[in-house]
């Protein structure tokens, strides 16, 4: 009776001990999912914040290049159509995407945009005029620092997800990551083709060569 | 062009590298835990590959272009401003780029790695020259995007070090540099008199070091003691050796304060600033 007494005590006791170190485990590891999902939704923020940046650079740039004497209309207005697709895309700027077909629709808009720009900087290689202007000058110098912030705040972000995937997915946290309604987000893909170096044509000779950069193609 | 290929700076083993990890964190999570490690930390490595160690100085000529009177009065100047307001300044001149990648994307690296700036404040600025590449770069901190905008770098570059740095004059180029970026960001936020260094505040080396020696000392007394006890007789071969070491210790952990030596405050930097060339 008594030495019946004292062992269920004694389980009572171990299974109490089994608990509270599991309680305190999965609290530790559901405090570092929350603190790992914020961390993501934070760098999600910064890249809206780069992209905005370059977006609102480009009414600027698009009447310093329309001043320009009959610079090529075609170029302006993909990049005035591109600016316009993006800003359809609509997307919450303060909680990174869950859905990996929004994130891929964002990016395949500014993507877009990104060659349009990058094709207008071309083109105005042939308009040594233009490219003279302070303003010109200054636009692509803010131009290409917001290339950069973009490039580094979408590595932050990326490596934000990578850390906050693979606690996620990682044994014992999987176990109740779902539960708590932890899932995976999706990342930044490398865009299709930019592992090539774009294609130089030397057509010295003959005017208005096509474009030196490929169209975005997307998989 | 120029563009299209900065978008996606990770370079590609990496991106195969994540896209391997995680096609296999899909299917069978548990079993690969130890490959997952073994990824993370080639991972790790390989992106910390190319980045420089940090500096012991404000001022690194690495390429010898300046004269070393000139090196020193620029690194005072330097520890002097972060004295004043706290900004940290670093300038490097390499010969060539000691990185297969873009400028922008060393440069980044490279400031997080070194840590440039005071933490919260992000108030650092690296000022990159690469004299075999002909290229430059001005790079700020967070914190300093607003007194050193993108334009601003670039004027500097283009209109006051470009044209000395062609007529190869570096020590004119670099005082010039130097001299715009203090004008631009002076007033935008206090120093405390003191560089980082010099307070010794965010430095945990020399305690760890410390406590290294402490155990090690603790250690090679109970050695002699015991040693003693046993019968040998150790008449002073261990005596010089502790002290030495505890001397050499001291020395280590108080050196480079009174002349202007660098020490990254953990500031970091979103990639702003302006690249150029001559």
């Amino acid at each position: 009776m008594n030495k019946g007494l004292i062992g269920c005590l004694g389980i009572g006791a171990i299974i109490l001990f089994v608990v509270l170190v599991g309680g305190c485990a999965v609290a530790g590891s559901y405090n570092r999912l929350v603190g790992l999902q914020q961390k993501v939704d934070q760098s999600w923020a910064q890249v809206q914040n780069v992209y905005q940046r370059r977006a609102d650079l480009i009414p600027n740039l698009v009447n310093t290049v329309q001043g320009a004497a009959n610079f090529e209309k075609s170029t302006l207005t993909e990049v005035t159509n591109a600016r316009a697709s993006v800003g359809r895309v609509q997307i919450d700027p303060n909680h990174a995407p869950v859905d990996a077909a929004k994130l891929q629709e964002f990016q395949q808009a500014q993507g877009q945009l990104s060659n349009a720009l990058s094709r207008l900087l071309v083109v105005s290689e042939r308009y040594p005029e233009l490219r003279a202007t302070q303003n010109f000058q200054n636009l692509q110098a803010q131009l290409e620092g917001t290339e950069n912030r973009i490039s580094v705040e979408r590595g932050n972000f990326n490596s934000a997800v990578q850390e906050y995937n693979t606690a996620v997915r990682t044994f014992p946290t999987n176990l109740f990551a779902g539960m708590f309604g932890f899932q995976p987000r999706p990342f930044f893909e490398a865009q299709a083709g930019a592992e090539k170096p774009p294609t130089v044509n030397f057509n010295f000779g003959s005017p208005a060569p096509a474009p030196a950069t490929t169209p975005a193609t997307t998989p | 062009m120029e563009i299209t290929l900065k978008i996606a700076q990770l370079d590609s083993s990496v991106r195969t590298g994540l896209a391997v990890l995680l096609r296999m964190t899909k299917k069978r999570t548990r079993l690969c835990l130890g490959i997952l490690a073994l990824f993370a930390s080639a991972i790790v490595a390989h992106a910390a590959e190319t980045v420089p160690p940090k500096p012991d100085r404000y001022f690194n000529d690495y390429a010898g272009v300046v004269s070393p009177g000139a090196a020193q009065r620029f690194n005072e100047q330097l520890a002097q401003f972060e004295r004043e307001t706290s900004n940290q300044i670093v300038v490097a001149v390499w010969r060539t780029m000691p990185s297969q990648s873009s400028i922008e994307d060393f440069s980044q690296r490279t400031f997080q790695a070194w840590q440039v700036g005071q933490k919260g404040r992000n108030n650092g600025v690296v000022f990159f020259v690469f004299v075999a590449d002909h290229r430059m770069r001005i790079q700020p901190g967070y914190g300093l995007e607003g007194a050193l905008p993108d334009i601003t770098c670039n004027e500097i570059i283009r209109d006051a070090v470009a044209p000395r740095f062609r007529a190869n004059d570096f020590e004119g180029g670099l005082a010039a540099g130097i001299d715009l970026i203090f004008k631009a960001i002076r007033g935008e936020y206090k120093g405390s008199g003191k560089t980082v260094r010099e307070s010794g505040s965010t430095q945990s080396k020399p305690a760890g070091l410390l406590i290294f020696f402490f155990v090690l000392v603790i250690f090679l007394l109970a050695i002699r003691a015991s040693r003693r006890l046993g019968g040998y007789r150790y008449t002073g071969g261990g005596g010089p050796f502790v002290s030495g070491n505890w001397g050499s210790g001291g020395g280590w952990s108080s050196g480079g304060g009174g002349f202007g030596g660098f020490s990254g405050g953990g500031g970091s930097s979103g990639g702003g600033g302006a690249s150029g060339s001559w």
